[in-house]
């Protein structure tokens, strides 16, 4: 094999900004990360124009999948409109000439940091979740040699610790979000800096869903229709955030995940943190609009089949 | 500013990235068949292997030496392949257990293999597992009926390998989280 025959006739650019190599070497890690769910798979993690802990692994794995017929959305915090999510969005639109939406019903691809859309995600979609720390046993065991090991003998002791340490302490767990999951009966893995809310969504859901770490060059997968349980001990059951009372002040959804905004002289008042869902509920009211799509949660309570 | 050249994909783009758009969905619902952007077991291998690989060809009539030689991937023997395009029937076989399978410690390490297969008829499986609502039934024929046997003694989960199965322009992937029962 010469060098003249693995040269690649010259081309102005890669499509979907990678390079042709660094995406077969991204597949091959999505082939693994979906063959065994929860376990964390080792890739290159190649340079974007983005610093890394801005979402480079979310969008690497975005901007492999993607394909002039894709529709992308992509959430920052549950909003669409921050820099960082509008950003990405355009670059993503720019490099692949991919459509871009804000519909969680229409979008095919949707890349997320910190949260899961409210509306039920569908069959064909796909959810690529940014990860900060793929680790779950980092706060027990910052040596990733040794955690490795701990993965492979499946000890996970220590994280029922810390759950421990936080009932006797506080009087109840205290993880609000991470909330370190056991994937497929196998690998415990934290499902990113998603709130506890949106956990019970992986659980045997339809979708899709990647969650890819740039800075720490690693991504998982929880495929559709496979078991993801948060770790709980027998007695004390696994609870969401206590939002089904709250209200939304701007579009009058209530049985949401909510936005604490602080006012003068001390008050409070919630605002939904899912943008889209929130601006849908305001269209709908001024009659310009459908409604929300049919959501996991109903009046605040989780709901796994569609009522 | 827009950018001066129009951002299409090459037609071998676009082929890679409809081939793994399979793949990722047959391997997310096992034992469901997708379509593949052409025929033949070359597409699904050109989006997966390059010069980073180390491929096992047991099937040279299906993908010639020289497809795989040109993406700079080096062809070697079982024991050191992560890719490995091979017939699944008897001869083909005795290949298998030689195929790493990864470690407790980096079960990403186990290969991914690339086989053809009739897909809807021949010997009936009962599948279930991550990906599957319940279970699905699946008719794969072509494949020497002792596959099922070693697989099952492969796949100690989360060791493994990956069966991607191709019929023509069809393919049906077997990760080793699924369970498979021979009925």
């Amino acid at each position: 094999m010469s060098l003249a025959a693995l040269t690649r006739p010259w081309a102005d650019h890669s499509y979907g900004f990678l390079d042709a190599s660094a995406k077969r070497e991204l597949r091959r890690a999505m082939v693994k990360a979906i063959a065994v769910p929860g376990c964390q798979i080792p890739y290159a993690s190649r340079e974007v124009p983005m610093a890394r802990g801005w979402g480079t692994g979310g969008l690497q794995v975005t901007l492999t999948l993607v394909n002039p017929r894709s529709v992308v959305k992509v959430i920052d915090q549950g909003a669409d409109d921050s820099v960082n999510a509008a950003s990405i969005r355009r670059f993503i639109a720019r490099v692949s000439g991919a459509a871009q939406s804000c519909d969680t019903t229409e979008a095919t691809l949707i890349q997320s940091r910190h949260r899961v859309p409210e509306e039920r995600m569908t069959e064909d979609q796909i959810l690529v979740l940014q990860v900060p720390n793929p680790e779950p046993l980092r706060p027990v065991e910052p040596d990733m040699s040794r955690a490795r090991q701990m993965h492979a003998d499946a000890d996970y002791a220590r994280l029922w610790l810390v759950l421990y340490e936080q009932i006797v302490r506080s009087g109840r767990v205290m993880q609000g979000a991470s909330y370190p999951a056991l994937v497929n009966g196998r690998h415990v893995m934290t499902p990113s800096p998603i709130p506890r809310w949106d956990l019970p969504k992986l659980h045997r859901a339809r979708h899709l869903t990647i969650l890819s770490a740039g800075r720490e060059k690693r991504l998982f997968a929880v495929p559709p229709y496979t078991d993801v349980a948060p770790l709980v001990f027998d007695d004390i059951p696994f609870k969401v955030e206590d939002h089904g009372g709250l209200s939304c002040y701007r579009s009058g959804l209530s049985g949401y995940f909510m936005n604490e905004i602080p006012m003068e002289g001390g008050a409070i008042r919630h605002e939904v943190s899912d943008s889209e869902l929130g601006a849908k509920a305001i269209r709908h009211a001024e009659a310009s609009g459908d409604g929300p799509a049919p959501t996991w949660y109903s009046e605040g309570r989780f709901q796994h089949e569609p009522a | 500013m827009q950018p001066a050249t129009a951002l299409l994909p090459s037609d071998d783009e676009t082929r890679d990235n409809a081939a793994f758009e399979a793949i990722m969905w047959a391997l997310s619902r096992p034992g469901a068949p997708r379509d593949l952007p052409q025929s033949g077991l070359a597409a699904v291998a050109l989006s997966l292997i390059d010069g980073e690989c180390r491929v096992f060809l047991g099937a040279k009539d299906e993908v010639p030496a020289s497809i795989v030689a040109g993406t700079g991937a080096t062809l070697g023997p079982p024991e050191t392949a992560d890719h490995a395009i091979m017939r699944l029937d008897e001869a083909g076989l005795a290949d298998l257990p030689r195929l790493p399978a990864g470690s407790q410690l980096y079960p990403e390490r186990g290969a991914t293999i690339i086989a053809p297969a009739t897909i809807g008829a021949g010997q009936r499986l009962r599948l279930s597992g991550p990906g599957i609502e319940g279970t699905r039934d699946l008719a794969l024929g072509g494949i020497a009926p002792a596959l099922w046997d070693l697989r099952a003694r492969i796949c100690a989960y989360p060791l493994g390998v990956e069966l991607l199965l191709v019929d023509e322009a069809r393919l049906v992937a077997l990760p080793r989280s699924t369970r498979i029962e021979v009925l």
